[in-house]
Parts: C-alpha cells; structure tokens; sequence
C-alpha cells in the first residue's frame, strides 16, 4: 500500500495549510493584532508538510530500494526503469526480486513508457527495481458521457523531490517573514511609501496575520499544483498560485505601485493561460482525456490510458505517425484502454499548438519573453514573497510544468522552448546589470535563471533544466532573504548606491549571501579535492548540466549555434552582476552615512534560516549529475530522454545523453572560463577604485538607458495592448449608447410620429366621417321631424302610397 | 408533502404571501410586512429544497407531472413539472428571491406595493421555470413582466421611467415573436390534445411530425429572438445596463440572477426540444453571436465609470458563454451524424453551470455595489479608493465575489465559463480562440474595477463619514452567496449530476429529430 501511504502523506501537506489559511483568515481577522499566532500556524502547517514530504520520499525510496540512487553512471545504464515498471506491470506483481513493484490498490504503477525491442534489451541487463508511479483519482469533478474531469494525484520522482523542495524553502522563510513582517504586529503601522492626498503617511492597522494567511493559501495553491494529476488540475493550481501571487504583491493595498503591480503580473499571467487554454482544448477534443497517467478502477485493473500512454514514440524517439496521412496516432499500446473520446489521430500541427499552448501558460508563470515584464514589478510586494513566490516556487511553476508535459512535446515546441530560454535568459542579464535597486537585480537574475532552465529543458536536457530549478530554488531564496535581510537592517532602504560596506555590520548576511552569489555565478575549482572532481556549489553544476545539453545540441544542430553561444556569454554576465551586487552592497565603504549608520544585522529568526539555506545552495547538488539530487530528481524521466530523438526528415537531432556527456569537459570549461572573467570585471568595475564607473555610464548613456528602461517593453506595451483595449471598449460602448440605442429610440421616435399621423388621421379624417355621418343622420332625422304627425289618416295614406310606388317597382323592374 | 402538489405550492405561496400581505398589514408597519415577506420567501425557498429532496438524481425525463384542464376548448391545460434542467433554476430562484428580499431593506419607499409586487415576481418566476404548457407558461412570462416594470418605473433611479419602458418593451417584442412561433406549433401540432404540451410537442419534433424543416427555421428565430434578448445577446442587450443601472439593488439581483436565465432556459427548455433542425440551422450564428457577446461585453464593461453598469455589461459578458455553450452542436453536413455529441452535451451542462454560477456571483455582485451605493450615495469607479482599509470585511468579500465572476478556479464561475470553452473547440477552433481570449479582459475589468473600489490610500468620493462597517444583515447576505460560491467551485458534481441526465436525454431527442428533419428535406430534393 505504499501509493496509498504516499497519497495519504503528500495530501495531509497539502491541504494542511489550506487548513491553516481559514484559521488564520478569520482567527486573525477577529483577533489580536498584535498575536504571533497566525505566523506559528504557518509554520507548523508547512512544516509539518515538510515531515509529510520527506517521510514520502524516504517511503518511496525504500519501496524501490533507492534503485534511483544506485545508477553509476548517468548515460548509460540509468534510465531503463520505466520499462522495467512497464514490463513488471504486465505480470502483475514481480516475486523473484527485492523490487516492489507494480501496485494494484487504487493506485497504479506506470512509467511513461516507449516500448522499443532496443531499450526492451537494455531493460533486461539492467537494475530490475524500477522507480514507479503512482497515480489515481481523488474526486470528479463532472462526469458527462464518457467525458470526466476529476481531481488526481500523480506521484512520481519529480513529485516528490518538489514536495520536499517547496515545503522546506516555505518553512525557512516563513521562519525569516516572522521577524521581517513582526513590524506589522501593531494596531497602527505607518507606511511610509503609501500616501495621502494631504501628503501625510498612511496609518492603518498591521496586517500580520494577513500575510501568513496568503503565505498558506500560496503554499496549499503550489502543492496542488505539484501534486496534480491531470493538465487540467494543473491548469487550476496555475491559477490559484496566480491569485495568491496578486494577493501578496498587493500586500500593501495603499500603495498604487503595488496594486499595478499585482494587476500587471495578474494579467499577463492571464495572456499566457490564455495559450494554456487553447493547449487544453486541443488535447481535450483529441485526446478525450486530461489524465498524465493510466486510470485505474476500484479494482486495481487499468481502465483508460493517460496522456503519457496516447502518444507513442518509435525506437528513433520520434512521435509514430499515419503513414499515409502523416498525422500523429493516438492510442494506448492496447487499444481497449483507449478514451472513448479520443480520435484515432491527431494533425502533427495541432499537437504542436497543443505544445505551444501549454508552454504559452509557462511562458507568463515563469516571466519568460515576451511576457517577462511583470515579475520585477512584482517586487513590490515583501521581500519573503520574494523569495518563495517570485524566485523558488512559483515562478518556477512553468519550469516544472515544461518538465511534466515533457513526453507531448514534439522538437518544434522544444525548439521554441529552448529559443524563449534563450533569449530570456540573456535579455534579462543585460538588465540585470543596470539595475540599482538590489531586489530588482534578484529578480531580473530570477527570469534570467528561469531563461536556462527553459533552455535546458528545450535543448533536450530534462535532467539538467530541473536540476537547474532546484539549485537555483535553493540559492536563490537564500540570496532573497539575505537581500530582505539588508532592506530590514536598513530600514527599508532597497537602493544599493546608498550602501556600501554593510559586510562589517552585517557579517551573517554578508557571508550567507556570498555563498548565494558564488552558487549562482557558477565558479568552481578544480581539482581541490582530489583531480578528477570539481569542487563547486550548486549552481555550477546545474549550470554546467545546462551549458553542457546545449553544446551537444548545437554539435548535433550547427545552424542553431546561438544557443550555445547566448548562455555562455550570459554565464560571465551572470557572475559579473552577481558580483557588482555583493560588492555594491557589502563591501568597501559606505556611500550613505545616515543608512549605514543606522543599519544592524537582522535577529536570529532571520539568519538561522539564511545560515540553513546557505548550506543547502553550497552543497544540494554535491556530486553533479552522479550526485543524489539529480539522481532522485531524474528517477522517472520521460523514456525518450536518455537515448536523444534522431532527426526526422529536416528536423533537429536531440541529443541523448553520450552525446551531451562526450561534450561534458569541454562545456564545464567554458563555462567556468566565462564566469571567472565576469567575476574579475566586477570586482576591477567595483571591488577597486581602478575604473570610474559613472564615467562609463556617462559614455554608455544610451545604451545604459536602453537597459535602464528594460528594452522598453512597458511602453512598447502600453502602446500596442493597454491603450487599444481601452480604446476598443470606449468604442463598444459609444456603439451601444449611439448605434443600438440610436436605432431603439429612432424606431420609437418612428412610432411616435407614426401614431401622431394616426391621430390627426383619425381625428380629422375617420372621426371627421364619422361626425359627419352623425350629423348628416341627425339632420336627415330632424327634417323627417315633420312628417311625424301622429294623425292615423295620414299614416294610412303614406302606407298606401307606400304600396302602390312599391308595386309600381316591381312591376315595371320585372315585367311578366 | 405530495410532490405534484409541492410544485404548485412552490408557485403560488409567494402569491399568497402577497394577498395577505396587502390585506392584513397597516402600510405604516414597514418592519413587520417586510419580515413577512421575507419569510414568505423563505418558506417559498424551503419548498424548493424540499423539491430537490424529493428529486430522483439520474433520471432523464420530467418528474412530478401535473396536468389538469385549464380552457379545454383550447387544449390549455395546467401542466407542471420538473426536471434536471429546471430544478436548478427554481432553486435558484428561491434562494436568490430570499436573499434579495433580505437586501430591501434598503427600500423605504411604498414598502407595501412594493412587497406585494416583489412576491407577484417570484410567483411569475417560478411558474415560468416549473410549467410545461406552452401557454401557461407563455402566461407566467408576461405576469413576470409587469412586476418588473412597476419594481423599476417605481422605485428606480433618476432614469426609471425610461428604464422602465425600454425593459418593457423589449421583452414584449420577443414575447410577441414567441406567441407567433406558440401558434405556428399550435397549428402544427399532430395530436390535438397536446397542443401546448410542451413534452408532446417535443415529442412530435423528434419524431419530424411537428413542424417541416423550413417552418423550423422560422419558427427557431422568432423564438431564439424572444430568448435572445432575455438573455441578453448582443445585439439586443441594451436594455440591459439601463434596467440595472435605473433598478433599485434587489431588483437588479433579481434581474441578473434568474430573469436573464429565462433566456438560456427557453432555449434549451422550448426552442431546441421544438425545432431541432432549425437549432441546427442556427447554431453557428447563435455560438457567434455568444462569442461576440463575451468579447463585446467583457471590452464594453472595460470602458464604463459606473459601477453598477460595470457589472451589467460583465453580466452581458458571462452570459455569451451560456449561449455559446448551448449551441456548440456539431453535426456532419454531408450525414448528419452528431460529431462528438460529448462535447456538446460539455457544453450544455457548462451553460447550465454557468447560469446558476451567474446567478449566484452576478447577484453578489449587485448587492456589493448596492451596499456601498446605500453608504455614499454615488456609482463612479473613480471616486472610490481605500475601502479595504475603510470597510475590511465588505471588501474582503467582494473580492470573493468577483473573483468568483472572473472565473477564479475553486469558484463557481470558473467551471462554467471553462466547461464551455473546452468543448468548443469541437465545434469551431477559430471561435474557441476568440472565446477563450475572453479570460484576459475578463481579469481586465474586474481587476481594474477592484483595484479602484477597494485598494489604494484613501477613499476620493462624497460623503467619506457614511463609510459605516458592514452590517449582520448584509454579512450574511454575501456570505451566503460566497459560500455557495465555493462550494460549487469546488464541488460542482453537485450540480452536474443533476442537470446532466435530462441535458442528455434533450441532446439526445435533439440529434433524432434533426436527423429526421434533414432526411425529408433529402427527399424533398431527390424528388426534385
């Protein structure tokens, strides 16, 4: 019953702080302001996750007997266990072996298969533990014909390791939130950036409890959204974490920035969903299922296929087509688990909208181009949402989504994926170097990060683009908080040229962050420990991983060199904004003696987190790609991964891993090349006096304000969206008050004039006969008048008169 | 209780309530007839719950029919009835009429005609969603709009009066087309004893004996007219925004709550069953139309400085989806086969969904512009600021409310809204796009419209020291709305599983009867 326990686990972390979040909401709202309650709350909500996590993984692993671990070498012999899962289910249960496998509970054990009769030979000589999936349904939503849509769990490697990832990170910094946020435990708490239109500061009560109440929704929203089982889940925590998002960056609603802000990230995130929808629908009408893995009913048996299981690869990696249509084929390897639903087939175009459609929802979560502009913005808000939400966890939501979506992504959504990376990942730099603001160069550090992982993933490299997401998670909340850490001890003073020296009264954050920056700069040294290993921090391994899949790609694709050569060069760019941002802030002398002097090192409850995350993003991915981390992480990667995708005819080559691993060396080495040479130009631009820097910038003035204004993406888009839509809805509402209504009252004023010609019509003419009638009839009575005598004699003779005219008549009208 | 009779009590309770209302009570007593009335709107609203308990769940067809002879020379007759498409609808009926008579308390005015004219409503309501007679039910549409026209032209805004007849007489127009269309069917009908049988004539159609394919076509537009502009569809919706703008706030939850879902509810109730092949005829036009509503409406509301007419044209907006998911009935042209009849019954259950959930957070809504209307006196979007600071509570659950009307997940309108455009893409890509597209303006307004209400420094508008908290009487209103919002956000096989089985049984005799329409205007053209 391990998919059970694990079900069970996972489930308690994640709806435990939606627990929190009611009690919280409404406790806080009728409670004290001035009650750390709410912030302890959270943090045994999440911590408590964090145990639920951690245990699921120590009992997934055991249940496999950390097979995932146990792979020596990463390119070769690594990556059969899905087959072996596959092969094992098909018996039902597999007696010889230590392996656990196959569960038929209500949960099911599957990989994302291909069976080809080459990986079928290597399943045989390798491992016969395999890493499983478990995956089942915990409610319907609708049932609608053979059509359902229902809540489901998915539970595999990459579930869990971000289970663990994201619940960790949470607790660190709600720990850190309890003392940034503690000026909020007040009944009246001055803001000094919102004010009023007498120009005084806003006073308004603290709004602690509030914070930690939207940290819970934002952490039960993020694991949902981990936890899903279907696209369509996804596509609902996307959304969720989208409002949390709102939520926290307009924490402070006095504030017009902050509310822009959160409207601007809202928004956008709502273009790319837009994609995310027409990807949902296309999958939705084709496939007839949301489902990633296979359905099982209550008796264990496989009823239905997933996704995963609908789109078959062939033993080039390529997705098997109609040989005379050329459309792509859907269906299970046995056709009775086939959705009802689903066509036979499905337009290779359309699975590439599909593809497209999705990575579009990815493309707002994770502010890559051309929807990035939102997530520095989103600085606004306070800097532990910062860290969790705009830096580790949900901006990295569209990552992990591109890593789960991965098996329905044919080479030409991956080549748009890794070009998106690509130039994210650089355009983002370049601004990053400008910037002033130390948040803001976090967070265009952030989208330029979020850049490689996109180009990690769209190069082919699945293991390094996630690999990438969990360092950079770990080092990049770190370098967040230390950054809160500095505005906190500096009174929210946010400008670096007004720092400056900060290490001496700083030494904890100082230090904390170093380690940050060295992480994400990606220096390493080789050799210290013994010649064949590399001593680094994370983030040079991931990167490596990165730097190391594009080189094998573009060996493979020389026409697309610029995804190789963009990274390298942002790689040195990287370490020298990293750089020019730590020695800004903390070294050399003070530039403001009022901020320097009045600033102190933050209370342990910030730094013993910065202390814990600082050891994290030092040593997560010790090892590289033989590391524990990329191991466990890639346990369950998409079949195809590992032997790369031969080009079809005039498509790319993806390369499989003995081709990224022979470019290995070769990749690490620039690499560390371009990050050393970015490191030293900082430190001659900023750690000496050696070079004047405003005088560069006064030389460089227009391209610094090129930079400076972010490439000019907020105007270009104000102009060619926000403005046309508000002219647009002006139009359509000048076109109901004039066109529409125009028409109503011209057709009653017709009325009006119609029955007003009605009138004179019947009071003249009908009403004129009618009298006149009347009168005539009274005037020919009257005349009669006379005749009415009342002598009998008279009558008589008027009757006889009467008979013979009338005989008269009648005989001279009909003779005879 | 008899369930036959429980429908007829459901229908005329209010009218009752009514009747003693204007006999017993001094016109002086406000409080004591409005707490009558109100209970009267909640025993009403009881009886819907005891309807929905006494409901089988999974059956197709019509329960608790009741027929007795109303003007037999006529073949009219007094027939009820309810299914999984209507029950929804006399829920929510009942509950939003209870709500927005806890909201009149605002109303000071005329507090007796008032009352009597509110339950007269209810009453027309009900019976429209409840009879299955033609005529009876063409009765209880006219006897709704009556009510309506006083509870605007009387108690209204500075514009009432014109408010008030715009109303009027746009909907008399459609009725007129309707009563057309009513006699057409009247005419045609096979069997004289069921006339006005809305089932036999449904029937009929399916079976082709009903009305010859052209026929359907005419007869499918004066109705889809009718409907249309209850609904309201572009281009025949503006009278709506004057009616919610000029309509005092219980009335405009009342309006946006259940009468703009007679719309959506003739269609799939008389329009489809009556004339399939003339459905079919229309439908890529009717899912145009309901596309151009979401985009016209979500861009139109975008431009307004008035709250409430904000609101309304969100209302226009949500309700294209409705139209949009009914119509999404696809068909092979050179067969006539149904192509992923799934997919449209998707669409069918997500218009359903999306009438209830616009009913629940449209009539929010209304109340939460209506309360701070009530305060300061004044609808303009940028005189506001600051009520979250201001008023917490109020303002925390507004944003519920419109979040639940911007389609947020976890709330009711997202289902509907999401259900709809999923299974659109069967019918028409191109259109699906263009519907789908409508979740960015949608955030547009809403968001926009929030964010001058209740966020930023300080309130910019008259009358700053009226800002009082929000009351136990408008808490409750708006939590009850909230709740149920998340509740059928959440869990909304609540709903499904009710509607579902009677939206496949009417697909189902929808598809028959096209196929057999279309076969005779095959043969009609062999014979040529």
């Amino acid at each position: 019953m391990v998919g059970e326990t694990l079900r069970n686990l996972l489930m308690i972390a994640w709806l435990l702080p939606l627990v929190g979040f009611a009690v919280e909401i409404f406790g806080g709202f009728w409670g004290s302001r001035k009650s750390r309650t709410a912030a302890w709350l959270a943090v045994g909500c999440i911590a408590s996750g964090f145990l639920c996590s951690a245990s699921a993984l120590v009992i997934w692993g055991n249940a496999n007997h950390w097979s995932v671990l146990n792979k020596q070498s990463h390119h070769s012999a690594g990556e059969h266990g899905e087959h072996d899962a596959h092969g094992e289910q098909g018996k039902g249960g597999h007696a010889a072996e230590p392996a656990p496998k196959a569960e038929h509970g209500s949960v099911s054990a599957q990989g994302p298969y291909v069976l080809t009769a080459a990986v079928e030979e290597h399943a045989a000589e390798s491992h016969p533990a395999g890493p499983t999936v478990y995956s089942g349904t915990l409610y319907y939503l609708a049932r609608i014909g053979s059509l359902d849509i229902s809540l489901d769990y998915y539970i595999d490697s990459l579930t869990l390791v971000m289970f663990t990832m994201v619940t960790f990170i949470a607790t660190c910094i709600h720990l850190f939130a309890m003392g940034y946020m503690s000026e909020e435990l007040t009944e009246e708490y001055v803001d000094h950036n919102a004010h009023l239109s007498n120009g005084h500061h806003v006073h308004r009560p603290g709004r602690f409890y509030r914070f930690f109440a939207f940290l819970s929704l934002f952490c039960f929203s993020m694991l949902g959204l981990v936890l899903a089982g279907n696209i369509f889940q996804v596509f609902i925590f996307w959304e969720l974490v989208g409002i949390c998002s709102f939520l926290l960056i307009g924490f402070y609603t006095e504030r017009k920035s902050a509310s822009n802000a959160a409207n601007k990230a809202f928004i956008m995130n709502r273009v790319g969903d837009f994609g995310f929808l027409i990807g949902l629908m296309v999958v939705w009408t084709f496939f007839g299922t949301f489902r990633f893995g296979e359905t099982v009913d209550e008796k264990g048996t496989v009823v239905q296929a997933g996704l995963f299981q609908l789109i078959q690869r062939d033993e080039t990696g390529n997705v098997v087509r109609d040989a005379e249509s050329g459309e792509v084929i859907i269906g299970a390897h046995d056709a009775a688990l086939t959705p009802g639903n689903s066509r036979k087939t499905i337009p290779y175009a359309l699975l590439v909208v599909a593809g497209l459609g999705v990575f579009a929802g990815c493309v707002g979560k994770s502010a890559q181009f051309p929807l990035q502009t939102w997530l520095p913005d989103a600085m606004e808000g306070p800097t532990p949402v910062s860290a969790l939400v705009h830096s580790a966890t949900m901006v990295a939501a569209g990552v992990y989504l591109v890593g789960r979506f991965y098996p329905m992504f044919v080479q030409e959504v991956l080549l748009t994926i890794a070009y998106v990376g690509c130039i994210t990942l650089f355009m983002a730099a370049t601004i990053a170097v400008v910037a002033t603001d130390i948040k803001k160069v976090l967070a265009y550090s952030t989208i330029s990060q979020l850049g490689y992982m996109m180009l990690g993933l769209g190069v082919f490299g699945w293991g390094a683009g996630l690999f990438h997401l969990v360092t950079h998670a770990f080092f990049k909340s770190l370098m967040f908080l230390c950054s809160g850490s500095v505005i906190y001890g500096c009174h929210h003073e946010q400008e670096m040229p007004k720092m400056g020296g900060l290490w001496r009264k700083m030494p904890i954050t100082a230090f904390t962050m170093l380690i940050g920056v060295i992480a994400i700069s990606g220096l390493a040294i080789p050799g210290l420990v013994s010649w064949s290993t590399i001593f680094a921090f994370s983030g040079f391994f991931s990167k490596d991983a990165v730097v190391a899949t594009s080189l094998a790609f573009v060996k493979a694709n020389p026409s697309h060199f610029l995804l190789f050569l963009m990274p390298l060069l942002t790689a040195g760019i990287t370490a020298f904004y990293m750089f020019r941002l730590w020695f800004y802030t903390f070294a050399g002398q003070p530039r403001d003696h009022h901020v320097y002097d009045h600033c102190h090192e933050s209370p342990l409850i910030m730094t013993i987190p910065l202390m814990v995350l600082s050891v994290l993003a030092a040593f997560c991915a010790i090892g590289g790609e033989q590391g524990k981390l990329y191991l466990m992480l890639t346990g369950d990667q998409p079949a195809h991964v590992a032997h790369g995708v031969a080009a079809a005819a005039g498509g790319i080559t993806l390369p499989g891993h003995d081709a990224i691993h022979a470019v290995h060396n070769q990749a690490g080495t620039l690499a560390l090349i371009a990050a050393v040479s970015g490191t030293l130009i900082a430190w001659v631009l900023y750690g000496t006096n050696m070079v004047n820097v405003a005088e560069m910038k006064r030389q460089l003035a227009g391209l610094h304000g090129f930079l400076a204004n972010k490439w000019h993406f907020d105007e270009l888009y104000d102009g060619l969206f926000m403005q046309p839509a508000h002219i647009v809805g002006k139009f359509c509402s000048w076109i109901d008050r004039t066109v529409f209504d125009g028409i109503i009252h011209g057709s009653a004023k017709v009325v009006l004039f119609v029955s007003k010609w009605d009138r004179l019509f019947d009071e003249n003419l009908v009403d004129g006969f009618v009298n006149l009638l009347g009168t005539s009839t009274f005037a020919v009575g009257r005349s009669l008048r006379v005749v009415q005598t009342g002598r009998l004699r008279q009558y008589v003779m008027f009757i006889v008169v009467g008979v013979v005219a009338l005989f008269a008549i009648l005989f001279t009208t009909f003779p005879g | 209780m008899n369930p036959e009779f429980l429908l007829s009590a459901i229908i005329f309770v209010p009218t009752l309530g009514a009747l003693l209302l204007a006999i017993l009570f001094d016109s002086k007593n406000s409080e004591a007839m409005r707490l009558f009335a109100f209970a009267t709107t909640l025993v009403t609203f009881g009886l819907t719950l005891m309807l929905w308990g006494d409901f089988q769940e999974g059956a197709g067809g019509i329960q608790f029919e009741v027929a007795k002879p109303w003007i037999p020379t006529w073949n009219v007759y007094y027939r009820l009835g309810v299914d999984g498409i209507s029950l929804p609808l006399v829920l929510l009926t009942g509950l939003v009429s209870a709500l927005a008579m806890g909201a009149s308390w605002s109303i000071t005015k005329h507090v007796k005609g008032y009352l009597v004219l509110f339950l007269l409503l209810e009453t027309g309501m009900m019976g429209v969603f409840l009879s299955l007679d033609f005529f009876l039910f063409y009765v209880f549409w006219e006897v709704m709009l009556l009510p309506m026209y006083f509870l605007i032209g009387v108690w209204g805004g500075p514009r009432k009066e014109y408010a008030a007849i715009k109303f009027f007489l746009y909907t008399l127009a459609g009725s007129v087309l309707m009563l057309v269309a009513m006699l057409m069917f009247y005419f045609n009908a096979p069997e004289a004893d069921g006339r006005f049988n809305l089932l036999k004539l449904a029937e009929a159609a399916t079976a082709g004996t009903l009305l010859s394919p052209s026929m359907q076509i005419t007869a499918f537009v004066m109705l889809f007219i009718g409907f249309a502009i209850k609904l309201p569809a572009f281009p025949v919706h503006t009278w709506l925004p004057d009616a919610h703008v000029e309509a005092p706030t219980p009335i405009s939850m009342i309006l946006a709550g259940v009468l703009l879902k007679m719309g959506g509810y003739g269609i799939i109730r008389i329009a489809f069953p009556l004339c399939p092949y003339g459905a079919q005829y229309w439908a890529y036009t009717m899912v145009a139309i309901g596309v151009i509503s979401i985009i016209y409406g979500a861009f139109a509301a975008l431009a307004q400085t008035d709250f409430k007419r904000m609101v309304a044209y969100s209302s226009v907006s949500h309700m294209g989806y409705v139209l949009l998911g009914l119509a999404v009935w696809k068909i092979n042209e050179a067969t006539g086969e149904a192509i992923g009849s799934d997919y449209w019954q998707m669409g069918l259950n997500g218009a359903m969904f999306q009438m209830i959930a616009h009913g629940i957070s449209s009539a929010g809504m209304f109340f939460m512009v209506g309360v701070i209307y009530d305060r300061v006196h004044h609808r303009d979007l940028n005189r506001f600021g600051g009520l979250m600071g201001r008023m917490p509570l109020y303002s925390g659950l507004s944003a519920g409310l419109f979040f639940a009307g911007l389609g947020l997940p976890g709330l009711c309108g997202f289902i509907g809204e999401v259900f709809v455009v999923l299974s659109t893409w069967n019918y028409s890509p191109v259109l699906a796009i263009i519907s789908a597209s409508g979740v960015i303006l949608t955030a547009g307004y809403i968001l926009w419209a929030m964010q001058r209400v209740y966020l930023g420094a300080e309130y910019k508008g008259p009358h700053a020291e009226d800002l009082t908290p929000i009351n136990t009487r408008e808490t409750s209103i708006a939590s009850v709305l909230l709740a149920l919002a998340i509740v059928f956000g959440i869990f909304p096989a609540i709903l499904i599983n009710i509607m579902s089985p009677s939206v496949k049984s009417m697909a189902e005799a929808a598809q028959a009867g096209y196929e057999k329409s279309a076969s005779q205007v095959n043969e009609l053209q062999a014979q040529r």
